[in-house]
């Protein structure tokens, strides 16, 4: 009986001194999970990756995949006979065989294996026909990727990890392709670790996501509580998900603050009455109106199609970000006046 | 990853071999010595190394300007016959210094090639006392010159045309001239590629034995042979190595220092745009080609046309040779070198590949500069380490001797020119694995592929190219190789080197012109069926 079918037990992930992850513990509990990792560039996503296949070593904890030791202090499964399939982030094609070679280089380990996935349909499927008899050099990018991703797939890992597997896709296929890809890993059930920095296709595609920040895993949940309800304020900076104010805890339901007043809602976690917090505030937790006596200054507007993003400042000179709907008919302009809707209520108010 | 590992020691262990006469060379200065060294040094190694230097100015001055200007010339200009010449200034590398030395003094000595051509037209006359000799120090300077100079001329092309039309644009923007933008620009552009070339013209020059023993200038290098050949005092001669490899790994420092941390042009996709060339009319074009077509005569046709007139009006010398015996050793020698080298030079950069391992690629950059060190010191190098092994641990043993297993055979020729060629094989396959990116090898191992599996299915069809182009140059070394083969062959195996200066030492030139010639011959072949991949590379 497999407890969990990954395991990261206290593993500190270093591909050099400064490039340091220290003591991830993180589980996948079922096979055909995906989950996401999201940090900044630089932060050891990628070594967290290759450490897991065994291209580097760890010196802390263990990682066991189907209840076996791979990596520990005095284990170490090398790479081939891992299972495991890295998708690097860049062209790691094979520059001396065209794409449909490449991707049959994949198919060789499973050769015995039943074949549920045929090359064919997979170049079908992640539009690569227009290319599969071509050389790596004379393919985009973005092709390049997609036929990388192709060959890892069809070695039918017991592990994926792919490292930004649609960096450099087209933004207009992205979708199509994260839409393609969810649907290939879920219906082959291959358990996928996905290194990102676009929270966005994280959110989507993985249904556990992870934030790497000053060497630590700062949060693992689902992506609707990372995202809603971030653990730390380094996630909240960097998810860039709203601006936090200062606030007074007034009532075990509301809370005041200096520039916006009462704001009520539902507390994440209990604060004593008069208690000093940080505020947590989203661009969509306030709402416009343009006949409200609460008005703010615009300080600037970003067109984001299908909604406006006004930047306000408020009388202590903080600046707080509202989304408003594109179709909303009265538009303003830099240095005018902006109402905001009162009562100000917040569904999960989430403070630090 | 796993350090150490099978390929990981064989990486370690072909380095320490090819180290092992580099050793020797520098642990004998520190060996006690017969008399015969006070007696140079008191007499002739001043002569050595004032003729070593002076020899290496000229050379260097004579290569900078033919490389660079045909170079400059073929690639930057469009006249009759540019692509023809492209190609053909390199089989300039198919004639050995020491075969253009015996072309130069038959054609100009009294009663010689051209003394016959005027005595031809114009009739009998006093014609040798006007004939200029080429001869000693300035007949070695051309000759060598002649015959190195491609190195510069390739490097300086490929760097040539690889520079992007930007920077040439770039000095038509800051209003340069021409000729300003050619000093100023281009030039220094390409000055990596022209040291690189005159680094390794450098090398060759103080390492030439059979050019200027035959015009009788005494350098480092004959003082070398001649200590191990006349005095019999391998001391004597590693210690005399030792002075010339300082010289050679002073030029090196020199070189590296001079550079400083300048960084030159880099090819990146983006950025790159092809320069325009300039097609010439009249007297300018007239003038490209002669120049062009000067520079193949004199350093390919001349020493050709020298040997083929000699060899049809001497054929009965012919019949003193046994020339399917010296084409079966030529191929011989080049055959099991060429794969040797290749087998262990691969085996050595993939292990340095898959170790990444610090120490032993300083071992491995250590154990190349075998390339630098003349034939004439490896050889005797690596019979003083035999002699040392033989006498001191062998005989301790009580085994038989080893001696006649490395030395005077084939096994021992084909070690010795293992050691002298090995950068040239290692640095071969090196550059074709840079081309590599390591997530290649990575990805192999994540499909499942062994170490082994990815060496054989992934990088050796990669590399198929290179592994081709590195075989045929070895080979074209090892046809003109001479102090090498001079000193480590069996006994009666000659191969056309050897029977060439055998000949030409004892003043039979005329004899000497049909090895020379199957020499070159045979060189130009190779030459011609990797000039494409030697343009490019």
């Amino acid at each position: 009986m497999i407890k969990n079918f990954l395991e990261i037990k206290n593993v500190t992930f270093a591909a050099s001194k400064k490039n340091k992850v220290n003591n991830v513990t993180l589980n996948i509990e079922k096979e055909g999970e995906i989950i996401c990792l999201l940090g900044p560039s630089g932060i050891g996503k990628t070594t967290i990756l290759r450490s897991i296949a065994g291209l580097e070593k760890i010196h802390s904890g263990k990682i066991l995949l189907k209840n076996k030791i791979i990596s520990s202090n005095e284990i170490h499964v090398e790479p081939e006979k891992r299972n495991i399939a890295l998708s690097f982030q860049d062209n790691s094609l094979f520059p001396h065989y065209n794409v449909i070679q490449n991707i049959e280089f994949g198919a060789e380990r499973n050769k015995k294996k039943k074949k549920d996935l045929k090359i064919d349909d997979l170049i079908k499927l992640l539009n690569l026909e227009h290319v599969k008899n071509k050389f790596p050099h004379e393919i985009s990018s973005g092709e390049a990727q997609r036929a990388s991703l192709a060959r890892s797939l069809i070695s039918k890992p017991d592990l994926l990890l792919l490292d930004e597997p649609l960096s450099n896709v087209d933004q207009s296929f992205k979708e199509e392709i994260q839409v393609k890809l969810k649907k290939i890993l879920t219906d082959l059930k291959i358990t996928t670790i996905i290194v990102t920095h676009d929270s966005y296709e994280a959110f989507y595609l993985g249904s556990k996501c992870g934030i790497i920040l000053d060497g630590q895993l700062k949060q693992y949940d689902d992506p609707y509580n990372v995202y809603h309800f971030p653990n730390s304020v380094e996630v909240v900076n960097f998810l860039n998900r709203g601006i936090l104010i200062p606030a007074k805890v007034i009532d075990e339901d509301s809370l005041e603050s200096e520039d916006l007043g009462i704001i009520k809602g539902n507390f994440l976690k209990r604060y004593p009455k008069g208690s000093e917090v940080k505020l947590l505030l989203q661009p969509e937790d306030l709402e416009h109106d343009d006949k409200s006596n609460l008005k703010l200054e615009v300080v600037d507007r970003k067109f984001r199609g299908t909604n406006f993003i006004y930047t306000l400042k408020t009388p202590s000179d903080r600046l707080i970000p509202v989304f408003v709907h594109s179709h909303h008919i009265h538009q303003h302009e830099v240095d005018e006046k902006f109402g905001i809707r009162r009562p100000i209520t917040i569904d999960h108010i989430v403070c630090f | 990853m796993q350090k150490f590992n099978i390929w990981y020691l064989g990486s370690f262990f072909i380095s320490v071999i090819v180290a092992i006469p580099i050793i020797t060379v520098f642990s004998s200065f520190f060996q006690t010595t017969t008399n015969y060294f006070f007696i140079i040094e008191d007499t002739f190694l001043y002569e050595y190394i004032f003729n070593s230097i002076f020899l290496l100015i000229g050379v260097l001055i004579f290569t900078f300007i033919i490389g660079v200007g045909c170079a400059y010339i073929v690639s930057f200009y469009k006249f009759p016959g540019v692509n023809f010449f492209k190609w053909a200034l390199i089989l300039s590398f198919a004639v050995p210094a020491y075969i253009y030395a015996y072309s130069l003094t038959a054609f100009f000595e009294n009663f010689g090639t051209f003394y016959s051509i005027l005595t031809k037209i114009f009739g009998e006359g006093d014609y040798n006392s006007k004939i200029p000799k080429f001869d000693e120090m300035l007949g070695a300077i051309i000759s060598i010159s002649f015959s190195l100079f491609g190195y510069v001329y390739v490097l300086t092309r490929a760097s040539f045309h690889y520079q992007s039309e930007n920077l040439i644009e770039l000095g038509k923007n800051l209003g340069f001239s021409k000729k300003k933008s050619f000093y100023k620009i281009i030039l220094p552009s390409a000055r990596p590629a022209i040291v690189a070339g005159l680094s390794l013209v450098a090398m060759e020059t103080l390492s030439d034995f059979g050019a200027v023993s035959f015009f009788g200038v005494s350098t480092l290098t004959t003082g070398i042979y001649n200590a191990w050949v006349s005095f019999d005092d391998l001391s004597l001669a590693n210690q005399l190595s030792f002075y010339l490899l300082i010289f050679i790994f002073g030029l090196f420092i020199l070189e590296n220092l001079s550079r400083k941390r300048a960084r030159y042009h880099s090819l990146s996709k983006g950025g790159f745009k092809s320069k325009s060339i300039i097609s010439l009319s009249g007297y300018k074009s007239f003038f490209a080609f002669f120049v062009c077509f000067f520079v193949f005569f004199v350093s390919f046709l001349f020493p050709v046309l020298q040997m083929l007139y000699w060899t049809i009006i001497f054929p009965k010398h012919i019949n003193d040779l046994n020339i399917v015996q010296l084409i079966f050793n030529t191929l011989l020698l080049m055959f099991l070198s060429s794969c040797v080298l290749i087998v262990f030079a691969f085996i050595s950069n993939y292990g340095n590949r898959v170790s990444r391992s610090k120490f032993l690629e300083i071992l491995t950059t250590f154990s190349i500069s075998g390339y630098a060190i003349p034939g004439v010191i490896l050889a005797v190098a690596f019979i003083s380490f035999i002699s040392w092994f033989d006498n001191n641990l062998i005989s301790f043993l009580n085994l038989e001797t080893i001696k006649s297993i490395f030395i005077g055979s084939v096994f021992g020729l084909v070690v010795v020119y293992f050691v002298r060629f090995y950068s040239l094989a290692c640095n071969g396959i090196k550059s074709g694995y840079i081309k590599i990116n390591y997530s290649i090898d990575e990805s192999a191992y994540l499909l499942g592929y062994s170490k082994l599996k990815t060496f054989t299915n992934i990088h050796i069809p990669y590399l198929r190219n290179s592994i081709l182009l590195i075989g045929v140059l070895v080979a074209i070394e090892i046809i003109k190789e001479l102090p090498i083969t001079l000193i480590m062959r069996p006994f009666n195996f000659e191969t056309f080197a050897t029977t060439a200066y055998i000949y030409a030492s004892q003043d039979l030139l005329e004899a000497a012109a049909i090895p020379s010639l199957f020499l070159i011959i045979i060189a130009s072949f190779f030459i011609l069926i990797t000039s494409r991949y030697i343009l490019r590379e």
